[in-house]
C-alpha cells in the first residue's frame, strides 16, 4: 500500500508538472484527485476499529497522512490537514508509529502551526522532528532546520554559526546576527537579499516578525547607554533613525514600545505626558525565552 | 465452483484442484496438451465409445471414465430433472454443485477417480455402475436427497412463484415418472453405459439438438419460445424426449419465469444488480437457446444429419451430444457471446442497453441463419463499444475456455460426456436457459444469481469460467479432443460455422461441464451444490483473473493514466464552453437573473455588444441610484451571459472589475470573492492595468481573514513589477505593519489607502483598533488621552473615537474626562 500510495502522489506529481509544462489544466488538480484517493483509503485504514491493535489497518494511517500532507502542502491547502492532525492526535498509538513516520508527521504539524502562528507548538513539534531525524539524512535535517530556526529565533533562541554552516543555511546568518544586534539595518538588509529564499520556504512573514526582536534588543542597547530607568523617547527615535528608519515619528516610537511592552519584551510603561518610557528597575529585559 | 473444485481436486484429483486454484492458465494449459493428445486419438469421432474409451483410458482410467460419464448422464439427467424440478428452484442446483461428490465426481471424472463416487461405480461394474453410481452418486452426498426434496418443493414454489413452472410441472413429471431420476439413469447407464448413455443422450440430444437448432431460429420470436416450450414435451415421446421436454419446459420456464424472474429479482431488495445481470444474461441467453431449441426439435435432427455427414451416426450416438451441441452450438457459441456482452457490462443499464441490443441483433441473425455461420466468438461485442476493451480480454478467455471446454465435453463427454453432455447440451442450449431458467424462475436463482452475478461479475465469462475452473483439467484433455473433435465436426458441418460451432461446441461443452459438474452435484448432493458451485468457481475466476491482471496492473495504469492525461485535455477543451460557443441573440439591455438549470437559451442570452450597452447602463444606473440589489443583479445576469457564451476578453475583466467594486463598496463578501477568483483567472490572459488594484485587494482580504498561509503563497507570485504598483505597495505595507502590530503605522496607511481598500479596511479596522486599543491601554501609565488614540487610530474624529471608546467601556480620568485612566480600562477591555 505504501509504495501504491507513493507511486501515485509521486505521479501526480508529475502529471501535474507535465500540464504545467503545457500550460493547460488547473494547477494542483492531478493532485487533488491524488489527495482523493489517498482519503479513501485514509478512511479505510482509520475506520478500521475491530481488528486486533497488532494487525489494524490504524498502521497505515500515518503513512497516508503523512502522503496526504504532503500533497496539502504542495496545493496549499493546509486546512485540509486539520482533521488529519485530530485524527491521530487522537489516537492511542500515536507514538507508537514508526520514528520515521512520527518525524515526518511532526515535521509537517509543526509546519502547520508555525504558518498558524503557534509557535509554541511548532517549535515542539520540529524540535522532535530534528533531534530524531536519522543523522544520515542531512537533507531532511536542513529542511527542518529550515523552519525550525525562524521559530527558535522567534522565542529567544539563536542558532550557531557552526549549525548554519553545517547545513548550508547561511541565508540566516545575516539574519541570525542582525537580531543579535538588534541591528534593524542589517535585518532589513539580509531580509531583502535572500527574500526570495525565504519567501519560497514560506518563512518570510515569520522572519519579519524578528523585527519586533530586534527592536527589543535595540532598546535595550539604549537602555544601557543611557543607564536610567525613565527613557525619553526621543533617544529611540535617534536610534531608529540610526537604522536609517527614516519615516518615523514619535508617535511610531510610542506605537512599538506599546507593543514590545504589550508583548512582555519589555517591563514598563510610557508617560504620555513626560514622553518617556519608564522601565522597570529589575530586569527591564527579560530574556526572550522566558517571555510567552 | 472454485470452492468446490478447490476441496473436490484436493479429495478426488490433486492435479485438478491444485492446478486450477493458483494456475489457472496454465492447468488448462498442461491440460489441453494432454487432451490434445487424447483428442488426437479421440478424434476419430465414429463411435463415442470408442473414442471415448480411447480418451478415457487415455486420459485417465476407463471405468472410471465410464462411471464418470455414466454418473454424467445420470447427473445430467437428474440435472434435467432437477432443473425441471427445480426449474423454478435454484437451490438443488446449487446443492447439486457444492455437492462434494459433484466436486470428487469431476476431478475423479478427469480421469483419477479417487472419489468415492467413482470408485463405487467403477467397482460396479459398468452398467451396474452405472446405476449404481447414479444410486450412490444420489444416496452419496446429500445431493441425491436433495434433490428428491428440492425437487418437490421447488415445483411447487416454482409453479406458485412464476408461471413458467406451472407448464414444467406437467410435463416434467412424465420424465419423472418414467424416469426417476435416479431409475431414469439407471435404466440409461444400466443399458449400456457407452450404448445406452450415448443412445440416450442421443435420443435426448437428438430431440433437443432439433428443437433447439433450428427451429429456435425460426420460432424465435418471443412467443414462439413458450409455444416451442409446449410442443417440445409432446415432441419427446422417448424417455430422452421426455427428458428433454422436461429441460425444454425448464426452459420455457426459464424463459418466461426468467422475465418474471427478473422483475423479480430487480424488485427483489436483496438482489443486486449482479442478480438482475445474470438473470438478464440467462434469460437471453435461454430466449436465444429457446428458439433454437424449441423451433429446432425437427432441425435439430437433421442439422445433426447435415452437419454430421460423415460420422453423423458417430455423432448421433458417440456424440448425440454433439449433434446436440451442434444446434446447440450457434447457439452457445451465441450465448457465450451473449454472455460476454453481458460480463462487459458494467452496470445495469449497461446491461439494459446489451440486451435490446442483442436480442435486436440475435433475432436478426437467427432470422438470416447467419447465426449459425458467424463465428461468434469473433464476433464483436455490439453496440457495447465501451465494453470491447473488457470483452478483448473476455472472449480470449472465454474462446480458450470454450475450446479446452469444448475439448473437454467432447473428448471425454465425447461419447461418454457427450450424452451428459447432449443432455445437458440439449440443456444447454436450453441448459444455457436452463441454468437461466432454474436461475431465473425461482428463488434459487436468486441466490445463484447472486452468487452468479458475483462470480460471473468478476468474472462475467464465469460461466465459461466456472466450467472452465472445475473442469480445466477434463476440460483440457477433453479440450484437446474437443478440439479436434470440433475442427472435424465443424469441417464436416461446414466450414462457416466451424468456429463458431466449434467455440459454441466449446461453449456447450463448457456449459455442458458446468451442467455435469451441476448436475453431478445435483445429483449427489441436491439443489445446493449448485449455488455453492458456481460460487466457487466464480471466486476461483475470480482469483485467477485477478492473478493474470496482477502483472498487467501495474502497467496498466501508468499508462491509462497517461492517456487519461491527454485525453482529459483534449477532452476538457472540447467540452468547455469555448466548443460549444452560443451567441445570443437577445437585444435586452437588462435582464433578470435566474440560476441557468438548463441548457442555455441563444434567444435569452445577450451578446457581448449588448452587454456592453448593458454595463453602462447598470454603472449609471448605479451611480444615481445605488440600488445595489438592482446593480447586483444586473452584474451577475451579464456575467452569466458572458461565461455561457464563453466570451473571455477584456470586456469580460472590465464586467467582473465592476462588480467587484460595486459589491466591496456594499461590503458583499460573496460576490466580491467571486469576482476575485474570477479575475485572478482572467488576468492570466487578459491583463488589465487594474491587476496591482485587484491584487492588493487579494492581499488585504488575506490579512482580513488572517490567512498567513494564502498570504505567504500570494507573496510567492507577487511579481517585482506588482510590487512597484502603487497599490501593491501600499498593501504590502498594511501587511508589514499589521504583522509587527505596528497600529501607528497601520492607521496611517489605512488613511491613505488608494482606490478601494480603504472599504476592504473597514472590514476589520475595529478589530485592528482594539487589538491597539489594548496595548496602549497596557502601556500607557498613569493614562492616556483620547487625542491620542484618536489620531493613532485614525477615528475621523473626536466624538466617533469617544463614541467607540465608551462602546468597549473605557473608564475615563474623573478629574479630565479626554483622558483615558488606562489601568482600569485595560481590564474592561480584556474582558469585554
Amino acid at each position: 500500500m505504501f509504495a501504491v500510495t507513493l507511486d501515485l502522489r509521486i505521479f501526480a506529481n508529475n502529471a501535474e508538472q507535465q500540464l504545467q509544462v503545457k500550460g493547460k489544466g488547473n494547477v494542483g488538480h492531478m493532485l487533488e484527485k491524488a489527495a482523493d484517493q489517498l482519503m479513501s483509503c485514509f478512511r479505510v485504514c482509520a475506520n478500521d476499529n475491530r481488528t486486533g491493535i497488532d494487525d489494524s489497518k490504524r498502521w497505515g494511517m500515518l503513512f497516508l497522512i503523512n502522503q496526504l500532507f504532503k500533497i496539502y502542502f504542495k496545493i496549499n491547502k493546509l486546512h485540509l490537514c486539520k482533521p488529519l492532525i485530530r485524527a491521530i492526535e487522537s489516537s492511542s498509538m500515536k507514538d507508537e508509529y514508526t520514528t520515521a513516520q512520527r518525524v515526518t508527521y511532526r515535521y509537517y504539524v509543526g509546519r502547520k502551526a508555525m504558518f498558524d502562528s503557534d509557535f509554541k507548538p511548532a517549535e515542539e513539534c520540529l524540535s522532535f522532528s530534528f533531534t530524531h531525524c536519522h543523522r544520515s539524512c542531512q537533507r531532511n535535517k536542513r529542511l527542518i532546520l529550515i523552519y525550525l530556526l525562524p521559530v527558535k529565533m522567534l522565542l529567544g533562541h539563536m542558532p550557531s554559526h557552526q549549525l548554519l554552516k553545517k547545513y548550508d543555511l547561511m541565508q540566516f546568518a545575516d539574519v541570525t546576527k542582525a537580531v543579535r544586534e538588534g541591528n534593524l539595518l542589517l535585518l532589513n538588509e539580509a531580509l531583502v537579499k535572500h527574500e526570495t529564499f525565504f519567501i519560497r520556504c514560506g518563512i518570510f512573514l515569520i522572519l519579519e516578525k524578528l523585527k519586533i526582536i530586534t527592536y527589543r534588543n535595540l532598546f535595550k542597547k539604549v537602555y544601557h547607554l543611557l543607564r536610567t530607568h525613565q527613557l525619553p523617547l526621543d533617544a529611540f527615535l535617534v536610534s531608529l533613525r540610526m537604522m536609517k528608519v527614516e519615516d518615523v515619528d514619535i508617535d511610531e516610537v510610542q506605537c512599538i514600545l506599546a507593543n514590545l511592552i504589550y508583548m512582555g519584551h519589555i517591563k514598563g510603561y510610557i508617560s504620555h505626558q513626560h514622553q518617556k518610557l519608564v522601565v522597570s528597575k529589575q530586569n527591564p529585559f527579560p530574556p526572550l525565552s522566558s517571555v510567552s | 465452483m472454485p470452492l468446490k473444485t478447490r476441496p473436490y481436486g484436493s479429495n478426488s484429483g490433486g492435479e485438478g484442484p491444485v492446478h486450477e486454484n493458483p494456475e489457472w492458465e496454465k492447468a488448462r494449459q498442461a491440460l489441453a496438451s494432454i487432451t490434445k493428445s487424447q483428442n488426437s486419438t479421440k478424434t476419430s469421432p465414429t463411435n463415442r465409445t470408442t473414442q471415448q474409451v480411447g480418451q478415457y483410458q487415455a486420459t485417465v482410467t476407463d471405468s472410471s471414465t465410464m462411471q464418470q460419464q455414466q454418473q454424467q448422464q445420470y447427473y445430467q439427467q437428474w440435472y434435467q430433472q432437477n432443473q425441471q424440478q427445480y426449474a423454478g428452484y435454484p437451490y438443488p442446483y446449487n446443492y447439486y454443485y457444492p455437492m462434494p461428490p459433484y466436486g470428487g465426481s469431476y476431478p475423479p471424472g478427469q480421469y483419477g477417480v479417487p472419489g468415492g463416487y467413482q470408485t463405487p461405480t467403477t467397482p460396479t461394474g459398468q452398467t451396474p455402475a452405472m446405476p449404481m453410481a447414479e444410486d450412490q452418486s444420489s444416496s452419496y452426498p446429500s445431493q441425491p436427497p436433495p434433490p428428491a426434496t428440492p425437487q418437490p418443493p421447488p415445483q411447487s414454489p416454482t409453479s406458485t412463484d412464476q408461471p413458467p413452472p406451472p407448464p414444467p410441472p406437467p410435463i416434467p413429471p412424465p420424465p419423472n415418472a418414467q424416469y426417476p431420476l435416479p431409475p431414469s439413469q439407471t435404466p440409461y447407464s444400466p443399458n449400456g453405459t457407452l450404448p445406452y448413455s450415448p443412445t440416450d443422450s442421443n435420443p435426448m440430444m437428438r430431440g433437443y439438438n432439433p428443437g433447439q437448432i433450428r427451429p429456435g431460429y425460426q420460432g424465435y420470436p418471443a412467443p414462439a419460445y413458450q409455444p416451442p416450450q409446449q410442443q417440445a414435451p409432446g415432441q419427446g415421446p422417448y424417455g430422452g424426449a421426455g427428458m428433454v421436454d422436461s429441460k425444454k419446459p425448464n426452459i420455457s420456464n426459464m424463459n418466461k419465469g426468467g422475465q418474471q424472474l427478473w422483475q423479480r429479482m430487480k424488485q427483489a431488495p436483496g438482489t443486486g444488480a449482479v442478480k438482475f445481470n445474470i438473470q438478464k444474461r440467462p434469460y437471453v441467453m435461454s430466449s436465444q437457446n429457446f428458439p433454437s431449441a424449441e423451433q429446432a426439435p425437427g432441425l435439430g435432427s437433421l442439422n445433426a444429419t447435415n452437419q454430421s455427414p460423415g460420422s453423423v451416426v458417430a455423432t448421433s450416438t458417440t456424440s448425440a451430444g454433439c449433434s446436440q451441441t451442434r444446434p446447440q452450438d450457434w447457439p452457445q457459441a451465441m450465448k457465450e457471446y451473449v454472455q460476454r456482452c453481458f460480463t462487459a457490462c458494467e452496470s445495469e443499464e449497461d446491461k439494459d442497453r446489451t440486451e435490446k441490443v442483442l436480442k435486436d441483433l440475435l433475432q436478426s441473425r437467427l432470422q438470416d441463419g447467419s447465426a449459425y455461420t458467424i463465428d461468434w466468438t469473433r464476433e464483436p461485442l455490439p453496440d457495447l463499444k465501451q465494453k470491447q476493451t473488457r470483452w478483448e480480454v473476455v472472449p480470449q478467455r472465454s474462446q480458450e475456455n470454450a475450446i479446452g471446454r469444448g475439448g473437454a465435453t467432447r473428448g471425454r463427454a465425447g461419447a461418454r460426456l457427450g450424452n451428459y453432455r447432449n443432455v445437458f447440451s440439449q440443456r444447454s442450449p436450453s441448459s444455457s436457459s436452463s441454468h437461466s431458467s432454474s436461475r431465473s424462475p425461482s428463488p434459487h436463482n436468486r441466490q445463484r444469481d447472486r452468487s452468479r452475478h458475483h462470480h460471473s461479475d468478476s468474472g462475467s465469462q464465469s460461466d465459461s469460467s466456472m466450467s472452465s475452473d472445475p473442469r480445466l483439467p477434463l476440460s483440457r484433455r477433453q479440450q484437446k479432443g474437443g478440439r479436434g473433435r470440433g475442427a472435424e465436426r465443424d469441417r464436416g458441418r461446414g466450414g462457416v460455422g466451424e468456429r463458431g460451432r466449434g467455440r459454441g461446441k466449446a461453449n456447450r461443452g463448457r456449459r455442458n461441464m458446468e451442467d455435469l459438474t451441476s448436475g453431478i452435484g445435483k445429483k449427489r448432493k441436491g439443489g445446493n451444490a449448485g449455488l455453492d458451485f458456481h460460487d466457487p468457481n466464480r471466486e476461483a475466476k475470480k482469483q485467477s483473473r485477478a492473478a493474470r491482471f496482477h502483472t498487467k496492473l501495474r502497467t496498466e495504469p501508468l499508462v491509462l493514466n497517461i492517456n487519461v492525461f491527454d485525453l482529459p485535455n483534449g477532452t476538457q477543451e472540447g467540452l468547455s464552453w469555448d466548443e460549444c460557443p452560443i451567441v445570443g441573440t437577445c437585444q435586452d439591455i437588462t435582464k433578470i437573473y435566474l440560476r441557468l438549470t438548463c441548457a442555455p437559451d441563444p434567444a435569452t442570452v445577450r451578446p457581448v455588444p449588448v452587454l456592453r450597452k448593458s454595463l453602462i447602463a447598470v454603472k449609471t444606473h448605479w451611480k444615481t441610484n445605488q440600488d445595489y440589489l438592482y446593480a447586483c443583479e444586473q452584474m451577475k445576469s451579464i456575467r452569466q451571459d458572458l461565461t455561457v457564451q464563453g466570451v473571455r476578453t477584456d470586456f469580460t475583466v472590465e464586467v467582473y472589475e465592476t462588480h467587484a467594486r460595486i459589491a466591496l463598496e456594499k461590503g458583499d463578501h460573496e460576490e466580491f470573492n467571486q469576482c476575485q477568483t474570477q479575475l485572478k483567472a482572467l488576468y492570466k490572459d487578459c491583463p488589465s492595468d487594474n491587476i496591482g488594484e485587484f491584487t492588493s485587494y487579494r492581499l488585504i482580504y488575506f490579512i482580513f481573514t488572517k490567512n498567513s498561509g494564502d498570504l505567504t503563497t500570494e507573496l510567492v507570485y507577487l511579481t517585482p513589477e506588482l510590487r512597484a504598483d502603487p497599490c501593491v505597495a501600499h498593501a504590502l505595507e498594511l501587511r508589514t505593519a499589521w504583522a509587527l502590530g505596528n497600529f501607528h503605522r497601520f492607521f496611517k496607511l489605512y488613511r491613505k489607502a488608494p482606490r478601494m481598500a480603504a472599504y476592504l479596511i473597514d472590514k476589520f479596522v475595529e478589530r485592528e483598533r482594539h487589538l491597539a486599543l489594548r496595548a496602549i491601554f497596557k502601556t500607557f501609565r498613569p493614562f492616556v488621552p483620547v487625542e491620542y488614540v484618536q489620531s493613532s487610530l485614525a477615528f475621523p474624529d473626536l466624538d466617533s473615537c469617544l463614541a467607540f471608546l465608551t462602546g468597549l467601556g473605557v473608564t475615563f480620568t474623573p478629574s479630565d474626562p479626554s483622558k483615558i485612566d488606562c489601568k482600569i480600562s485595560s481590564t474592561c477591555l480584556t474582558t469585554s
